[in-house]
């Protein structure tokens, strides 16, 4: 095993296999991995910033064998901040919160691909600070039923006055947010209202929405999974790479770019790579910064 | 698989200052569960309760006490124990050697290991074999996370453990345990030490394996082969729609962007 022991802000790091291939069929080593996170770590690190990470590891590469790690690998550097979570046997569990360049880029090194985060901060984990939509596609329906979904979607929560923000899954759907960020709000409160625009959805376009979990009733549609609000639940952070064979990025978009996509009615590939994405994200800011800070309440609830 | 530095800086005495990083030298073995509803194999939340109210508490509501009579407690906030928390170490500076059979095994707490760093190999080969010839340990004071230690450094088959001990207060007393009454006779102590002698082998921890963590790691091969996993819920059927308020609401406004569109 080859090892290279690097400073990085300050932090001294021992990076390891830096060679291996990791997206074999597209030619994506771990120094691109790293590198890419190095890259767009001013824009995903506000977002995973405080929030318990749940690594996704690859340590043979995306063809192979995966592993989820909720648990902060207990060998983490001193420097790694961590936060204590109660688990329901009784036991603490250490979960680490990627604030820090350093950190993103240990993360790395164990071969994370993918970064997931809950809707919440660590600090107070039963407190949503955002209401998240997970658009899946049945098998027989694709990108585009997606992106028609997200945009009647879009309208109907700016009927009742909450913006919405959206960015590509990285595989085949859509993640539609709605910042909260009151302290007061549940994930009782998101459940409940998530609920029932997903019902609502699926009433007025019976032949383009499910609300319903089992896959017979997916097939041609695209599945509205509001179940993602929920403390145990976690989801791709946005700018996260996706273990797919190319290195795709949960990457959000203008509502505007949505719309046209939809309009030229092809089923164009929607996905952001690795250096379109940094290239992107440099020229247009972070799309998903009002994510983290606009503060807007459920009504009627 | 190298492990990653727990913490990274020099161990010094006097005029010697060794770059080292500090790795584990033990980890449990310890299985653990998850705890699931029996009806729909739901993983369980675990939700603060006031008895008191009958009600969950939200954890902006949740602060620590001290108990130090029933029902009476000194509150304590986050800042403050912070304020507490010591700098952390940059050095572990050995403050005095001693023997090594001094340090009572009572008083190891939690083992790890010091690997030299770059350019501190030669030094540290020197000091881990002038301990080992001396057969004595260092002893330092250590901030590692929170907590400030007192620690034990000494050679171990060419390198250098690093023990953090218990502080005296800790140590339970334990002068009521060896029984004064009776007499011991000659012969039972000679056939005794027969005994003994008849028992003696090196020490082999491999012997010793957690056979009660290999038998549960064995029970869930067998399991998985056998049956494939419960399904925790993805979803909750679309059962009850929810507020009717909303529902109202949400279905006005579709009415509204069916129209527009």
């Amino acid at each position: 095993m080859s090892r290279r022991a690097v400073e990085i802000a300050g932090r001294r790091l021992s990076l390891s296999n830096l060679e291996k291939d990791l997206y074999p069929s597209y030619g994506f080593t771990k120094a691109h991995v790293l590198d890419y996170y190095r890259r767009i770590s001013k824009f995903i690190l506000p977002h995973l910033k405080n929030r318990a990470l749940t690594l996704k590891r690859y340590p043979d590469g995306v063809e192979k064998d995966f592993f989820f790690e909720k648990r902060c690998p207990s060998h983490h550097p001193s420097w790694v901040k961590t936060e204590e979570i109660l688990r329901d046997d009784e036991e603490r569990m250490t979960v680490c919160l990627v604030n820090d360049l350093g950190t993103l880029m240990w993360v790395e090194n164990l071969a994370s691909l993918e970064l997931h985060v809950p809707p919440a901060r660590a600090g107070s984990p039963e407190t949503p600070d955002s209401m998240v939509f997970d658009l899946d596609p049945g098998d027989q329906a694709n990108i585009l039923n997606c992106a028609r979904v997200a945009l009647i979607l879009r309208d109907l929560l700016a009927e009742l006055r909450l913006a919405s923000y959206v960015k590509t899954s990285g595989k085949k759907g859509l993640h539609v947010y709605i910042p909260l960020n009151l302290k007061e709000t549940t994930f009782e409160d998101t459940k409940k209202f998530s609920k029932a625009v997903a019902i609502i959805m699926q009433k007025n376009y019976p032949e383009l929405v499910t609300a319903k979990m089992a896959k017979e009733y997916r097939k041609t549609k695209v599945f509205i999974n509001w179940s993602q609000n929920d403390s145990s639940k976690t989801m791709i952070c946005v700018y996260s790479l996706r273990a797919r064979e190319k290195p795709v990025v949960s990457f959000p978009l203008e509502w505007k770019e949505l719309e046209n996509f939809a309009g030229r009615n092809d089923t164009e590939n929607l996905q952001v790579l690795h250096s379109e994405a940094v290239s992107r994200a440099e020229k247009q800011g972070d799309l998903f910064r009002d994510v983290l800070t606009k503060k807007q309440k459920l009504p009627h609830l | 698989m190298a492990e990653q530095a727990i913490w990274s800086g020099t161990i010094s005495f006097s005029l010697v200052a060794i770059p080292v990083r500090l790795v584990k030298a033990v980890e449990p073995g310890r299985v653990s569960f998850r705890m699931l509803h029996s009806k729909d194999y739901s993983p369980l939340a675990r939700r603060m309760f006031c008895p008191e109210e009958d009600i969950m508490v939200p954890p902006d509501e949740i602060i620590r006490g001290y108990e130090i009579a029933p029902d009476k407690y000194i509150l304590v906030t986050d800042d403050e124990l912070e304020s507490l928390s010591p700098e952390r170490s940059r050095t572990i500076e050995i403050v005095e050697f001693t023997d090594m059979k001094e340090v009572d095994p009572v008083y190891y707490d939690h083992p790890y290991y010091l690997v030299p760093s770059k350019g501190g190999e030669k030094a540290y080969r020197l000091l881990v074999e002038a301990m080992r010839r001396t057969n004595k340990v260092g002893l330092a004071k250590f901030v590692l996370g929170e907590r400030e230690y007192l620690v034990a450094v000494k050679s171990s088959e060419g390198a250098l453990a690093l023990i953090t001990l218990h502080y005296s207060k800790e140590i339970l007393p334990d002068d009521d345990f060896s029984p004064k009454e009776g007499k011991v006779e000659a012969g039972d102590k000679s056939r005794m030490k027969r005994d003994i002698k008849k028992m003696m082998g090196d020490f082999n921890p491999e012997k010793y394996a957690d056979s009660r963590r290999k038998k549960i790691m064995n029970l869930l091969k067998k399991k998985a082969k056998e049956k494939a996993p419960v399904q925790a819920p993805v979803a909750e059927e679309a059962e009850g729609e929810g507020p009717a308020d909303l529902i109202a609401a949400l279905q006005e406004s579709m009415h509204k962007i069916k129209r527009n569109r």
